[in-house]
């Protein structure tokens, strides 16, 4: 970081003169020099530029059409913020962002620690076969798109052959058909998400972990702390940070439900418990062809959401010195 | 370490820990081998079948030998492998070469540059947007509007513009000197030095791509393009088996209509994830160590 900053401050491509003439003539020189030199890498960086200019930035340019009557003959009529109006009116928008702030704060709640205890029991573990053995186990999920966690679960939630009907068949309990439970949804939404991504953000925190100096187990140990006392007075302060970090970066992300995991675990009996803002967009945008409303809740979102990650990304970086970038 | 220094209940402390995490791997592990065992059992036997076993009841290929011979799969597993295999290299290639240009202190525009870069990762305007971009270059329907879109990932971007920052300045330095051009150091110097990075970040994109199925549900009406993904998806999620199994059981003829419902889904899944699995190896090494150097999205 420090290395880059310090290399934007201090052009490399001679010395610029103080005078206001002199300091056009030289910037001139400089731009000529610079580009003398640099128009090779300009050359090679062509198609990504190109890429980020045409898919990032293009779609921005086109969700214009969130202020527009869409008409099938162009030209599209400017209607200004009409569909706002329509869609702040529409009580289906606002259970919509209603189920997307719940499923985040569940996520929020429920989720968060359980990597941090992941990692704290890993490192426990003193073998390094076995501790290698559940490592790998506890990772793979991560790597499986949501198609195929909703296609292992919609197995193992099954009422009749799931596995865990079948547990609590065993222990006396009548069967229940989560996927299609208004009551069970969002907690299949933490589960599955807990199952997926657990193991793998456990490693954020092993990292922490084994950052800590050595020497201060040493100096607990010497003053005869027990294994819980070393977790609590060294393991868990040493990690605070990284825990701050991915607390205040995951607020920032607070209208990010996932599309991915809901839209393959939703179904119609479900839908009005788990529709998020993502996926109404997909909903009345592509599957009922409303561009201009969809595209205004898109953007609604999108607005709200950079706002607050360019504000979690500031605040973490005040307090933990680590920010999205 | 020595376990006879230990006290009774420390011990038991850490019986009790290894028995969380084994419960975790439990958990984590036997949901897949449910589906494995169900698939490799003789379909007639899978009706009433547990979903806590994980040992098959009799033996058998046959759901893996029907799926594997049926057309869609085959068109599947082809299109997943094309799309996976050119947007990695475009998602690499261009990658890298960008990543080279903004990782040189002096680039006039630097800045510029990584602000138009970021600003992409912090506002995303929705996929309304996207698809009429996608709309507005004709490449709806296409397996370009899959490859194309969005080929080069910011945040594997700045992973490797970190990474060739860290080549040292004397070695770069030197090579310029010899009179090589900013080419010929990207080449023979750049690329060979950056070779883990660079496999860190081809794995990135390959089980980005092959586990990517929005987009080319969205983007791809016909079904004769479908990546493995979305075909799954067709029968497992949204429970449509016409794709595999045939309009008309009675006249269907490829064999996948005598077989349970439930082994040929869990035979789907599980051909989706044998990709992964079979790099898994090599996803533990790079993945683990790009996570550990510090980026935040895995």
């Amino acid at each position: 970081m420090t290395n880059r900053d310090e290399a934007v401050m201090s052009p490399k491509f001679g010395n610029v003169p103080k005078s206001s003439a002199g300091r056009r003539q030289g910037r001139m020189a400089v731009a000529a020099d610079g580009w003398r030199r640099w128009w090779p890498y300009y050359v090679m960086m062509a198609p990504g530029i190109l890429f980020f200019l045409v898919f990032h930035y293009l779609p921005i340019w086109e969700a214009r059409i969130a202020f527009e009557q869409v008409r099938i003959v162009p030209p599209n009529i400017w209607v200004g913020i009409k569909h706002f109006q329509v869609l702040f009116s529409s009580p289906v928008f606002w259970q919509v962002l209603a189920n997307t702030l719940i499923i985040s704060a569940m996520k929020m709640v429920f989720f968060l620690p359980v990597p941090i205890i992941v990692a704290l029991l890993l490192n426990e573990v003193r073998g390094g076969s076995l501790r290698k053995f559940i490592q790998s186990a506890i990772y793979l999920p991560h790597f499986l798109s949501w198609v195929v966690i909703a296609g292992i679960f919609i197995a193992a939630l099954s009422p009749t052959d799931g596995a865990v009907n079948n547990l609590m068949g065993m222990a006396g309990m009548a069967p229940r058909s989560f996927m299609t439970d208004t009551g069970a949804i969002r907690w299949v939404l933490v589960f599955t998400e807990i199952w997926r991504s657990a193991g793998w953000d456990s490693l954020l925190y092993l990292a922490a972990i084994i950052a800590i100096d050595q020497q201060l187990y040493d100096a607990a140990e010497i003053d005869g702390a027990n294994r819980w006392q070393k977790i609590r007075h060294v393991t868990l302060p040493g990690i605070v940070p990284t825990i701050a970090t991915l607390f205040i970066l995951n607020a920032g992300m607070f209208l990010n439900a996932d599309l991915n995991q809901v839209i393959n675990l939703s179904n119609d009996v479900v839908r009005s418990k788990i529709d998020i803002v993502d996926t109404y967009v997909y909903r009345i945008g592509l599957q009922t062809g409303e561009y201009s409303l969809a595209t205004a809740a898109g953007l609604f979102k999108a607005v709200l959401g950079t706002m607050m990650i360019v504000i979690a990304h500031f605040v973490s970086k005040r307090l933990t010195g680590k920010g999205v970038w | 370490m020595a376990l006879s220094r230990k006290t009774p209940i420390e011990r038991i402390e850490y019986a009790i820990i290894v028995s969380t995490l084994l419960l975790l791997v439990v958990v984590t592990v036997q949901p897949i081998l449910n589906l494995l065992a169900v698939s490799l059992s003789e379909p007639a036997k899978v009706p009433g079948m547990s979903g806590l076993t994980i040992i098959p009841r009799g033996f058998s290929f046959e759901v893996w030998s029907v799926l594997l011979q049926h057309p869609n799969v085959q068109r599947g597993i082809f299109n997943s492998i094309f799309i996976t295999a050119v947007s990695t290299v475009i998602g690499v290639v261009g990658t890298a070469l960008m990543a080279w240009g903004l990782s040189r202190p002096g680039l006039p525009g630097r800045k510029a540059l990584f602000i138009l870069v970021l600003v992409t990762i912090v506002f995303e305007p929705g996929i309304i947007p996207d698809y009429f971009v996608n709309k507005r270059l004709g490449l709806l329907d296409s397996y370009w509007s899959v490859i194309l879109f969005k080929a080069v990932n910011a945040w594997y971007l700045i992973i490797l513009i970190r990474f060739f920052e860290e080549i040292p300045k004397e070695l770069l330095e030197a090579a310029e000197l010899d009179g090589a051009n900013p080419f010929q150091v990207f080449w023979h110097l750049v690329l060979p030095l950056a070779k883990p990075a660079l496999a860190t970040i081809s794995l990135f994109y390959l089980v980005f791509h092959w586990n990517e199925f929005f987009r080319a549900m969205i983007y791809l009406n016909d079904q004769g393009k479908w990546p493995l993904q979305v075909v799954l998806r067709q029968f497992v999620i949204d429970g449509d088996k016409v794709a595999i199994v045939g309009a008309n059981n009675a006249s269907n003829n490829t064999g996948a209509s005598q077989i349970d419902l439930r082994s040929l889904k869990a035979g789907m899944i599980l051909l989706t994830i044998v990709p992964i699995l079979a790099i898994y190896p090599l996803i533990l090494k790079f993945f683990t160590k790009g996570t550990m150097s510090g980026a935040l999205k895995g």
